[in-house]
């Protein structure tokens, strides 16, 4: 009979010690403080060291997301300050709702459960369907003041990323590119009877057209 | 990604919390991206975000330096003292006790082995991470190896191998 084989000790280690993954919540913090540091950095002075400065701002990004890509704001050029300020506001808040525990007011999968919520707590209705079978399951909702707006925010998942879709009364003034990405975030803009939608994802941009797409159908 | 689970791995096991781990980790983030100017080769930077991490665990506090002669460090092979060796339960029982054993691990033990078999470091990589000499890598490593082998005594039998 021959015995079992000798196994190097750290084999055996790295079977059973496990490794662990950041969590989102962290790693969606991390991409912002990247972003953030970014943005701060005054173009002139990072200009004698441009290329040890763009390597430390890939490497922060990298660090975060594994996104190692070019810093991508394509509505900067096209669009008003306005819609700056709403597409930065709507990520952030985005970001904030990932952390420390406060995507949902009312976490709950039941659209019978999260749409009477609302009632009091913004001045419209929103609906809420469930998109389950469309690939999108409902988490819940809360209540949101996003870039001076009272918004009802709905969270749904698409697979481990989550996507924030905030809601408010349009106003003249809201129209604009249908989609933005901000830092790696992908945003989409509709408006439908009255309301005006805006959804927001670190899932890729396709997810969110998919996502549109079910959203309406869904609530026609 | 890599570096942030890795940074994040280190952290749990430092500080054996998840809280404090994400805590440091978080921390160490800021610091990484504030002193990003310091860090003098690209390729370091993995080593250079976990020593950040592995400061922001211990909060501050100083670990004593020990300066145990340079020793050999023998790789460690393990063999299965169970009678069906393979069986799923025996392994499950296995790994249970080798987490355990590294748990009880004092932390400059603990830190040394984890950056040795889980994150694959160069001895030079750990000296720099855990501020200390090579020697005490080295010796650290093996102290480590042992108390691991004196756990894990009943379960498996601990022959010195180089591989």
């Amino acid at each position: 009979m021959t015995g079992p084989t000798p196994r190097p000790l750290g084999e055996v280690m790295r079977e059973a010690l496990p490794t662990y993954e950041a969590p989102e919540s962290l790693r969606a913090w991390a991409r912002a403080q990247a972003a953030s540091e970014e943005q701060w950095q005054p173009r002139a002075r990072a200009r004698p060291s441009l290329s040890r400065f763009a390597y430390a701002a890939g490497l922060i990004a990298a660090l975060a997301s594994g996104w190692a890509g070019e810093r991508i704001y394509r509505s900067r050029t096209e669009s008003s300050d306005a819609q700056k300020f709403l597409i930065t506001a709507l990520v952030d808040t985005h970001v904030r709702s990932l952390m420390a525990d406060h995507l949902t007011d009312v976490p709950s999968s039941d659209h019978h459960t999260v749409k009477p919520w609302f009632a009091g707590k913004v001045p419209f209705a929103p609906a809420v369907p469930e998109l389950q079978t469309q690939g999108f399951p409902l988490i819940g909702g809360r209540a949101e003041f996003v870039a001076g707006h009272t918004a009802a925010a709905l969270v749904y998942a698409r697979g481990l990323h989550k996507i924030n879709l905030f809601i408010w009364p349009s106003s003249a003034g809201d129209s604009g590119a249908p989609k933005a990405a901000y830092d790696g975030y992908s945003l989409v803009h509709w408006t439908d009877r009255g309301l005006t939608y805006w959804a927001v994802t670190d899932a890729a941009a396709s997810e969110l057209d998919a996502f549109e797409r079910a959203f309406r159908e869904s609530s026609q | 990604m890599p570096h942030l689970n890795a940074a994040y791995t280190l952290a749990r096991y430092l500080t054996k919390d998840v809280s404090e781990a994400e805590d440091a980790t978080q921390e160490a983030i800021l610091r990484a991206v504030r002193y990003i100017h310091t860090l003098r080769n690209d390729g370091d930077a993995r080593a250079w975000l976990l020593a950040i991490v592995r400061r922001e665990c211990y909060g501050g506090r100083r670990q004593r330096i020990d300066t145990v002669a340079f020793d050999d460090v023998p790789e460690l092979q393990l063999v299965d003292k169970g009678t069906s060796p393979d069986t799923a339960a025996n392994r499950s029982i296995l790994q249970h006790r080798v987490r355990e054993a590294v748990s009880a691990l004092p932390d400059g033990l603990r830190e040394t082995l984890i950056l040795r078999e889980l994150q694959l470091c160069s001895y030079d990589e750990i000296a720099t991470i855990t501020e200390v000499p090579l020697g005490t890598v080295m010796s650290r490593l093996s102290r480590a190896r042992a108390r691991l082998a004196e756990s894990l005594a009943n379960l498996v039998t601990f022959e010195e191998g180089y591989g």
